[in-house]
Order: C-alpha cells, then structure tokens, then sequence
C-alpha cells in the first residue's frame, strides 16, 4: 500500500478501525501518520459538533410567521390589483398618445384624407352626381318650397 | 401507529389547504417542522444568531412554492431541500468568520487533545476540550467551498443516510459517494495547509 491508497482509505475512515496492511504502512511512514491523526481530530470534532443542539424556536415562532405571511398575502394581492390597474392605465395612455400623434402627423387632406381622398380610392366625383335626389327629381331641380306657390 | 397515520393524514390535509391559499393551514406544518429546519440552518450556518431569520425566510419560500408541492417525496424532504438551497446561497454569500478557542490553545494543551482523539471512538474528553474541537472544525468547514460544506453537514452533523443526501440534493447515491469522499480529503489536504500557514 503507498501513501496515495492510505490516504485514500483514511480520508473516509471516519471512527473506523485500519486493516493490517494498512497499519503497517503507517508504522513506516510519518507523513501518514500525521494525515490519519488529523482525521482522527477532525472526526471527532464532527462527533462534538453533531452534539451541539441547534437553537430552539422562540415561542410563538410559528403564529408570528403566520401573521407575517398574512401580512404578505394582503399586501400582495393589493400590490397585484394596482400592477394589473396601472398596467392598463399605461396601456391606455399609450394608445390615446399615439392616435393624438397620429392625428397631427398625418395632413389634413391628400391621399387619405379630403376630397381628393374620393379620386384615390377610385370613386368617380360625377358617380354622386348620377344618382338620383333622394325625393326622385332630376340635378338641377328645385325642391324649394315657394310660399304662394303651388309645386309644379 | 395509529396516532402517526392519523399525524400523516392531518399533515397532508393542512399541506392541501395551504395549497389553495389558506396560510393558517401552514401552521401546523410549521410547528412540526421547525426543528428539523432550525438544526440543518444551525449546523450549516453555525451562527446562533441567524438560525431564526434564516429559518423563517426558508418556510416563506416554502409556502410561496408549496403548489409545486406534489407529494412525490415525503413534506419534510422537500422543506430540508428548500432549507439546504436557502444555506447553500447564504454561505456563498457571507463566509462567516468565527472567534478562535483552538487557536488559543497552548501547543500541550493541542497535543493532550490529539492524544485523547487517536483512539476511533474518544473518550473522556471534557466541555474545554470538546469546545476546542468544535471550534476547530467549525473554523474547517468556514474553509471550506461551499458545496463541501453542505455535503459534509447533511452526513457528519444531521446523519442523513447518502440516499437522504441524494434525495435533497438531487443526486445520485454514487455521485453523493464520491462527494462526500473528495469533500473529506480535500478538508484533511486543508487542514495541512492550514498548519503550514500557522507555522
């Protein structure tokens, strides 16, 4: 056995017992020795330390906690209502801003917009002039009222 | 045996209501669980002091996420994962300095303790003693990486079986194996150093 194999065996060797192979290296090296003392101390230091008892929970550590988490959940469902409000809010604002710019960008007449607007989208400006009044007479006719005189 | 059914149907009624938002349910989860909890806190951060906020920040995390709660592992498993997780990020964060009482030894007094612990199994030693050795390994696991730390406590100080570990940590039992046995040869090979720093 070499010192890399014992050193190997001893880091887990905890509160074990050595085989003979091994305690023979030991008897020959120093180096070993040293490193199976140190887990030795350092063993038993774990030993000490498990018997340390943790602290105990203060009394009401649970109903305090509770409270807290209370506290927590109203906070947070009030914090969700105004994210989701303020969230739409936002939105909205958004939206009015850009049809507010929209509105000043884009010209008031041309393409779009006005009368040329008819031309664009292939309407004829004498298709109006086509049809029929709304009463049934022809362009051009009067269907003003005359007090004094009967239509025509 | 009765009584512990009748403790598991009651754990898993108040861990269903707190599923669905009832905090009060969370209580008695608390209560039954809090010392776990407090022991693996204290033996990973080993401060007295933060053992209590530390432990309350750890059942909020775990009442935040007790929907995904789904009863694969056993309530108290997944609230020592949560435990473990939150001490984990804490000791990367803060490495703790501790106040030396080995250090304060005189060397005779070091060598009767290294005398007392050659037997496997010690004996006799007194509270001096014994405070002196927590103190030394308490001040090696502050030395150590984080992920060692973790390993080392869960085996050494909470005794949980390597199946436990792997459990918690989401391990596989090998590779919690050769974890555990790096982190112990790597705090021995530190220990060495140690004493070449102090010499």
């Amino acid at each position: 056995m070499d010192c890399k194999a014992i050193r190997e065996l001893v880091s887990d060797l905890r509160g074990g017992e050595l085989s003979a192979e091994a305690r023979e290296h030991l008897s020959k090296c120093a180096g070993c020795v040293g490193f199976l003392r140190d887990a030795r101390l350092v063993h038993a230091g774990f030993c000490a330390l498990a018997e340390e008892a943790a602290p105990e929970a203060s009394f009401g550590f649970a109903s305090r906690l509770i409270r807290r988490l209370q506290e927590w959940e109203e906070k947070g469902a009030r914090r969700e209502f105004f994210e989701t409000v303020g969230r739409r809010f936002v939105y909205a604002t958004f939206a009015l801003t850009l049809a507010l710019l929209l509105s000043l960008v884009l010209p008031t007449s041309g393409p779009v917009r006005g009368v040329g607007g008819a031309d664009f989208l292939g309407l004829q400006s004498n298709s109006q002039s086509s049809q029929p009044d709304v009463i049934g007479g022809e362009i051009g006719d009067s269907h003003d009222w005359i007090p004094g005189r009967l239509p025509d | 045996m009765a009584s512990s059914e009748s403790e598991a149907t009651h754990e898993i009624e108040c861990i269903r209501r707190a599923q669905q938002g009832e905090s009060g349910a969370f209580g008695p989860l608390v209560e039954r669980h809090q010392q776990r909890i407090f022991s693996i806190v204290f033996h990973l951060v080993r401060r007295r002091d933060e053992v209590e906020d530390l432990a309350q920040e750890i059942f909020f995390k775990a009442f935040r996420a007790i929907r995904s709660y789904n009863f694969q592992s056993s309530f108290a498993t997944w609230l020592s994962r949560i435990a473990v997780n939150h001490c984990y990020d804490y000791l990367r964060k803060v490495r703790a300095s501790r106040i030396s009482y080995y250090s304060d030894m005189t060397e005779e007094s070091a060598r009767e303790l290294e005398r007392k612990v050659e037997s496997p199994q010690p004996q006799g030693l007194d509270h001096g003693e014994k405070v002196a050795l927590r103190d030394f390994v308490g001040r090696l696991l502050a030395r150590a990486p984080a992920d060692d730390r973790v390993i080392l406590t869960l085996k050494e100080l909470e005794d949980f079986s390597v199946e436990e570990i792997a459990d918690l940590l989401n391990l596989k039992s090998s590779t919690v194996k050769v974890r555990l046995h790096r982190a112990r040869k790597r705090m021995l090979e530190d220990l060495e150093r140690w004493r070449q720093e102090g010499k």
